[in-house]
């Protein structure tokens, strides 16, 4: 490459589109489909009403959900278009009016379902991002926002509630759904742990692996206290054989002989005696019934809730989190044989990085419940008193917009993070550039932590070597590099695992009959 | 006054509840405060029989107005008895230690003696008698029985914070299924069934019973059902859980006889175990939970009058709920929250209590947070207050100052004041002073009459007020020239973080220092801000100008060398004067010694085109006391001969003049005085400042460019370097690479590629050394230890060298590389962090990314250093800082325990001492002159000897006894 093609990708690079571009795609895909999905893993709204002898039943069906551009309401009631100067001139929330679909439907007892009432209702008022896409200035020229009295530099980015401008900061967290491996001591003994920070529709459950001095293998899970037996533990998910859950571990010798061990120690043989142990465990001094009950309710929603996908039978989920925690067995006994290295926990491979739509999603999913619990509560205060249920008396929007604004004005995000939101560092110039790509890693900064505050070379034009403040934060808030590239998650798994099906990847549950295709077509 | 007591000695223990009756003012039961008027309840939480807030009312209980009333304890009347929390451990202890039934401690009378002598042992021996305590309630847990009255014991369980239950083993609901299930014939673990004919017979129970009981018809008796347990190997109990109410443990506790509780190392003249559970609750006074009146009127009351209310409430809703015959479970539930509600008051950071929480979800202060912490009670305001008389700014240096002396801008100086008492010397001089107002500079603030009365003093009285100043007034006059105040900055991490300056007023803003006190501040003036503190009585001042004088810290007890001295510049300007010995013309010559007592010039060392001239070793010469001989090698390399105060030969460079350990400014001050080496070192500042500033001095990037062969040759080296390092490589693929002793061939690799890599930038460094020339201004620095070293000149012209991570060659990265751009397993210098270039020829960005890896940890290591290094101090402090040296030379601390039986184990302070072997002090030779300076005959000599005149340096003019003639003089300097 020679110089002048060198200069031309830099400046393509240094362009000051590209600034806050990490914000915007990640806002972006979160207005665009986020949203929707929050939405739609909500499904429903159940009431109380209907638990009453002769009373029909009564749901609301949430639908589409739709966001337009920010605009304000005046006193008068007028609904005007809001530009970014004038929230903060006058000190007021740049957000724009959600809209969602919804539906109240009574029966299904003894009568049909009817739909009572059905239209579409503002829900609240989101914060925007600006300069996203539903900003009231993307897409001006220069000229344009002069005219408007818009900074034409400004590099957007950030909301703007109250008047005051809060940026988003970018966290940094350890990959979830992976396999981690790694040392550990326990009692004074060296032990080899596998790690899963398994992540399912903000739900975040650590399972690990443990294989301890003994050689045995122990899985610890949340709801369960202490460790479970690995073996007890694949049977009563359904990987019953001796032989096959050697096979699903590993055919090597050395390690066939260390789960060998593990097998003569089993005190469970079948699947539902595994069951039967578990039930004992999380609900000890309980009647046997609730006992089964509760150790499928646990394993089926604690347990790896990852491996949980639309289309996918419950059983096959079973089996697959058999497989997964084979797979976790097979890296413990790696690790202690010695035929890999610990898993380094600072490689950016291993890093999720969380931008302001991720935290957006996060926020909105709580405030979708705080808005569904309330709708309950007026249906069915309204049911009481014989009103007419309408969706737009039951639907009170400060719910949501409250829920939205508040975390983002503190910065006290949902799930006790605070600091998340941080006001816009208006110095000078350089500042906002630098506050914009900072990256805040979640580990204290009170202890020392010396590994993940050195600079790790996977780390090479993605963040910057140089910018990092000195003192108790050093190394754990970064700058993201000039050239950085940020991937988004797909928007479409399932097309996802098509095309690799396609390409010759095998076990993918819910895609066995996909023909691979050669490599010549 | 009240006259100060001896305090003998502190016990705790533990309160009555009749005495929280006996010294409560009142009984509290309204949890309201003030009634709608604005007046405080009565038997409310305001009652004003617990003293007084609001100015002009009086209290009930003294009379005394808010202000000298201190306020008096209140108490309520709790329902139920409630659990202290800061007890539960004890609690639990005694729970499991002490019978059931009988409340004795479980352990024989044997036993009990033994633990009452090793209890007593460890008291005679001041060892942690709580060990043995802890052993004595170990030993009681075991009992499976009373030894006393014979009650079987069962274990407690404690469920944090405040829930005890009693657990005991009771058969299991499904006994019958058990036993039918274990009696049933099992192939898999091999085990024969059993009819219930041989079940009768090896248990020794009636057929019809085994029957009855295999029906679920009779549960089995304890005997019958271990007889069964035994016989079929099973386990038919299962725990069951007694919660033990805070009343069951107090009538519990009121069982423990005192004998019983001395084995366990509790008074019991001072605590009864029943006073850890409360049946009344003390009311603080109004005065230590004032309420603040907001500027809209509202009052807001404290978080313990918040938490009092709650308490109350709670308190009032228990009783009538129990006297309205409420059913257990409610009566539960409010005892519970009653216990929440006391458990807060006390501690609310227990875990595993949700905080007590404001109205705004703020958690409350209680009493146990008011305490605690760095911002507690005990750190925060006592050990550690806010004071009056202080101020702090920003440092900037003044190189005009003495190192005495501190610039103190004239804003400051105006409210700092100094009490005079005025006299019939000073009358005048505070008139003036009072005259001048509060707002011209030496003016005054304040004027303090014989009767107490105290006037501020304003631009409207001053003129007045002056006239009336008589004698026994007191002035509080602004602080002027030559006050006293001491000087600190943060952290104060040795005794010469605090020293006391004489004080000259300025213009502007900031402190002012002479620069050759930053090091021991360790300061810069990049921000740096410092406190002062006016001293206020004449014991502080004398103390102060006697003892924490700058001067009198030149000498550090750290290394027992001064650490006051020339830095940096300093160094480099008497590098420049004596280096190679220059010339200087007359001018010269008096232009460098302008800023110095000398006016003077010696005589000439020569002519030089029909000029005198003089040489830079004269001229510093003229600096050093008369009669100074000295001989040591310098740094540079050269040897320094000093004799009779003329240098001789040699280069004065850090080692000779320089903070921490200067040869010339040490000897100055151990062998004539703290005075003489203040002036030195002031002297020799200034001096060099002008020789820098004659001779010039700068540095450029050009300064650390090397000629292009000196390149080549460099990189000639690192190739050499490269080379070795692949045939290392080689030799280690191939398996031969022999180990050394004690590490692994890969260690021993990485060992000798090191070493082979340091190599080859140390003769980089050499190739470019060579290469500078003497008067290379960073050679300069470098030689004579003004700033900077070889390394770092290296570095800049010759080759970076390794980075390293944590002592070890960058290997961390991606999987077996470093970086992408090498390939996998590659263990050349490049891939694992090896900077070629210099920093001036410039990194690859390759080698600029290593670079930043490595300084990264340098900047990790700061950041984590400084914090720990805090708290380290702080450790150190408390440990320390009750011990003492007595009269009798012996270390103590507060008890009279001895430490140490000299002081450092020697009896020795270290900066009296020679810190080194190799000029150890001549304590004759001392003595010898400091005696034929002082006396002119043998006479007066003899005279002398007979008695003994301390010294002192309270005053300059005590010091004409010394060597220096020209001492008198000193003043005109600072």
């Amino acid at each position: 490459m020679n110089r002048e093609d060198r200069r031309s990708i830099s400046r393509q690079y240094f362009s000051d589109e590209r600034l806050a571009e990490h914000h915007f795609r990640s806002f972006n895909a979160f207005l665009g489909r986020g949203m929707q999905e929050v939405v739609d893993e909500k499904e429903t709204i159940d009431t109380d009403i209907g638990d009453k002898e002769g009373e029909e039943p009564v749901y609301v069906e949430l639908g589409d959900v739709r966001v337009v551009t920010p605009r304000v309401r005046e006193a008068d009631g007028s609904e005007e278009l809001l530009y970014p100067q004038e929230a903060r001139l006058r000190n007021i929330t740049y957000s724009a009016p959600v809209f969602m679909e919804m539906s109240i439907v009574r029966g299904g007892e003894e009568e049909e379902e009817v739909v009572v009432d059905s239209t579409e209702t503002k829900v609240g008022r989101m914060p925007i991002m600006v300069g996203s896409e539903r900003c009231n200035i993307s897409g001006f020229d220069h000229d344009e926002l002069v005219e408007i009295g818009e900074d034409p530099v400004d590099p957007g980015g950030y909301f703007i509630v109250n008047g005051s401008e809060r940026v988003l900061m970018t966290s940094e967290d350890l990959a979830p759904n992976k396999i981690l491996a790694e040392y550990d001591t326990k009692y004074g003994d060296e032990i080899q742990v596998a790690k899963t920070f398994s992540q399912r529709r903000g739900y975040r459950a650590l399972v690990l692996c443990e294989r301890g001095r003994d050689g045995l293998l122990e899985v610890s899970f949340p709801s369960v206290s202490g460790s479970v037996n690995f073996v007890t533990l694949v049977r009563a998910l359904g990987l019953e054989s001796d032989e096959e859950i050697v096979h699903r571990v590993s055919d090597d010798p050395e390690i066939v002989k260390f789960m060998l061990e593990n097998l003569e120690e089993a005190d469970v043989q079948t699947t539902e005696e595994a069951i039967e142990t578990l039930g004992k465990r999380v609900a000890s001094g309980q009647g046997k019934n609730y006992q089964l009950k509760r150790a499928n309710y646990v394993i089926d929603r604690y347990l790896l809730p990852h491996l949980h996908e639309e289309g996918v039978e419950e059983e096959e989920v079973r089996i697959n989190k058999a497989f997964y925690l084979c797979r976790m067995a097979e890296a413990c006994f790696e690790l202690a044989l010695q035929r890999r290295e610990a898993d380094d926990k600072d490689h950016y491979a291993n890093k999720r990085l969380k931008v302001s739509g991720d935290l957006m999603k996060d926020l909105f999913r709580t405030a979708l419940n705080k808005l569904a619990r309330d709708v309950k509560y007026q249906l069915e205060r309204a049911n009481m008193r014989n009103r007419n249920l309408t969706v737009n008396t039951v639907v009170r929007s400060d719910v949501l917009t409250e829920r939205l604004e508040h975390p983002i004005a503190t910065g006290n995000w949902v799930g006790g993070r605070s600091g998340v939101s941080q006001l816009v560092d208006r110095t000078d110039y350089m500042g906002v550039l630098s506050h914009l790509r900072r990256l805040r890693s979640p580990l204290s900064r009170s202890q020392p932590h010396f590994e993940a505050r050195d600079l790790h070379a996977t780390q090479w034009g993605r963040i910057c070597p140089s910018e990092t403040p000195e003192g108790p934060n050093c190394g754990l808030v970064k700058n993201f590099a000039q050239a950085m590239e940020l991937s988004q998650n797909v928007e479409d798994e399932q097309a996802l695992k098509r095309e690799l099906a396609s390409m010759g990847v095998e076990g993918m549950p819910g895609l066995e009959g996909v023909e691979p295709t050669t490599a010549d077509d | 006054m009240q006259t100060p007591k001896e305090i003998g000695g502190i016990r705790f223990g533990l309160m009555d509840p009749e005495t929280y009756r006996d010294m409560s003012a009142t009984k509290v039961i309204t949890a309201d405060t003030y009634d709608d008027d604005g007046y405080p309840i009565d038997m409310g939480l305001m009652d004003p029989r617990l003293g007084v807030i609001d100015p002009g009312l009086e209290c009930r209980t003294c009379g005394q107005h808010s202000g000298s009333c201190n306020g008096h304890f209140g108490h309520i009347e709790l329902a139920a008895p409630v659990i202290h929390v800061g007890f539960t451990k004890l609690i639990r202890r005694l729970l499991r230690s002490t019978c059931r039934q009988c409340g004795r401690l479980a352990l024989t009378d044997d036993e009990q003696a033994e633990f009452r002598s090793r209890m007593q042992r460890a008291e005679e021996l001041s060892e942690d008698w709580s060990d043995v305590m802890k052993a004595a309630v170990r030993q009681a847990r075991k009992a499976k029985r009373c030894p006393h009255c014979n009650e079987p014991q069962h274990d407690i369980k404690h469920e944090k914070p405040t829930t005890y239950y009693e657990v005991q083993d009771v058969l299991s609901g499904e006994y019958s299924e058990l036993i039918a299930e274990a009696m049933q014939p099992d192939e898999e673990e091999d085990r024969e069934g059993m009819a219930p004919q041989e079940l009768a017979e090896k248990t020794d129970i009636d057929l019809q019973r085994v029957n009855q009981i295999l029906s679920g018809e009779f549960r089995p008796r304890k005997e019958d059902r271990k007889a069964i347990e035994k016989a079929l190997s099973i386990d038919l109990t299962v725990e069951d859980m007694n919660k033990l109410m805070p009343s069951d443990i107090r009538d519990w506790f009121e069982d423990i006889p005192n004998d019983d509780m001395e084995t366990l190392g509790i008074d019991s003249e001072r605590a009864r175990p029943e006073w850890m559970i409360l049946t009344v609750l003390p009311v603080p006074p109004v005065t230590a939970r004032p309420s603040i009146t907001l500027d809209n009127g509202q009052r807001s009351e404290d978080d313990l009058t918040h938490k009092l209310v709650d308490i109350i409430r709670i308190n009032q809703r228990f009783m009538e709920n129990r006297e309205a015959g409420a059913p257990q479970l409610i009566i539960e539930d409010l005892w519970e929250l009653l216990q929440y509600h006391v458990t807060t008051f006390i501690d609310n950071e227990i875990s595993g209590t949700p905080p007590a929480r404001h109205r705004s979800g703020r958690p409350l202060k209680t009493l146990s947070q008011r305490l605690k912490g760095k911002e507690g009670r005990f750190r925060g305001s006592l050990s550690g207050k806010r004071v009056n008389f202080s101020a702090r700014t920003v440092i900037s240096p003044d190189p005009t100052l003495s190192l005495n002396e501190v610039g103190v801008p004239d804003r400051v100086a105006s409210e700092m004041t100094q009490t005079m008492n005025v006299t019939e010397r000073n009358i005048e001089e505070a008139q003036q002073y009072v005259r001048n107002g509060p707002e011209s500079h030496p003016g005054a603030n304040y004027v303090k009459r014989p009767d107490g009365r105290r006037l501020k003093v304003t631009e409207k009285n001053c003129e007045e007020l002056a006239e009336k100043v008589e004698l026994g007034w007191e002035v509080n006059r602004h602080l002027v020239d030559g006050d006293i105040v001491i000087f600190n900055r943060q952290p104060s991490l040795h005794r010469m973080s605090i020293m006391a300056h004489e004080v000259v007023v300025m213009p502007y803003k900031t402190f002012r220092l002479n620069t050759v006190v930053c090091p021991p501040y360790n300061a810069d003036f990049d921000g740096d801000e410092m406190n002062m503190h006016a001293l206020q009585n004449e014991e502080a001042r004398a103390e102060a100008r006697v003892l924490m004088r700058v001067q009198e810290q030149i000498l550090s007890p750290r290394f027992g060398e001064n650490i006051i001295g020339a830095i940096q510049d300093h160094i480099s300007g008497t590098y420049l004067l004596t280096h190679e010995n220059p010339h200087f013309t007359e001018t010269q010559a008096l232009d460098l010694l302008r800023a110095t007592r000398v006016d003077e010039l010696p005589e000439p060392d020569g002519e030089e085109d029909g000029k005198a001239y003089w040489t830079g070793h004269s001229i510093f010469s003229e600096l050093l006391p008369d009669d100074l001989s000295l001989e040591f090698s310098s740094s540079t390399g050269d040897d320094v001969l000093i004799e009779d105060g003329q240098l001789l030969g040699g280069t004065i460079d850090e080692d000779a003049v320089g903070a921490f350990g200067g040869e010339i400014v040490d000897t100055i001050t151990k062998v004539y005085s703290e005075t003489r080496a203040r002036i030195f070192v002031n002297e020799i500042s200034s001096l060099a400042m002008r020789a820098i500033m004659h001779f010039g001095f700068s540095i450029g990037i050009d300064d650390e460019s090397i000629p292009e062969e000196a390149g080549e040759q460099v990189d000639e080296a690192i190739e050499n370097a490269y080379e070795r390092i692949e045939e290392l490589i080689d030799t280690y693929d191939a398996g031969e690479l022999e180990s050394l002793p004690g590490r692994t061939v890969d260690e021993t690799l990485e060992m000798k590629i090191m070493q082979t890599l340091g190599k080859a930038r140390d003769s980089a460094g050499e190739i470019a050394d060579d290469h500078f020339g003497d008067d290379n201004p960073a050679v300069i620095m470098a030689r004579s230890g003004a700033r900077g070293s070889m390394l770092n000149l290296t570095q800049m012209a010759g080759c970076v060298g390794q980075q390293a991570v944590r002592g070890e060659r960058i290997n961390r990265g991606y999987e077996d590389r470093t970086l992408s751009h090498y390939k996998p397993n590659d263990l050349s210098a490049e891939a694992h962090g090896f900077v070629e270039n210099s920093y001036r020829g410039g990194l690859t960005p390759r080698e600029f990314f290593f670079h930043a890896m490595g300084g990264r940890e340098g900047l990790v290591d700061t950041a984590v250093r400084t914090s720990k290094s805090g708290y380290l101090q702080r450790r150190l402090i408390n440990a320390l800082s009750e011990l003492e040296t007595q009269y009798d030379g012996t270390v103590r601390d507060t008890s009279g325990t001895i430490v140490q039986f000299e002081f450092g184990e020697d009896g020795t302070s270290p900066v009296k001492v020679s810190s080194s072997k190799d000029n150890d002090i001549d304590v004759d030779s001392i003595a010898d002159r400091v005696m034929d300076a002082e006396f002119d005959d043998e006479a007066t000599r003899q005279q002398f000897l007979g008695r003994e005149e301390p010294p002192t340096n309270l005053s300059e003019h005590a010091e004409p006894r010394l060597s220096d003639a020209r001492a008198p003089e000193v003043e005109s300097d600072d």
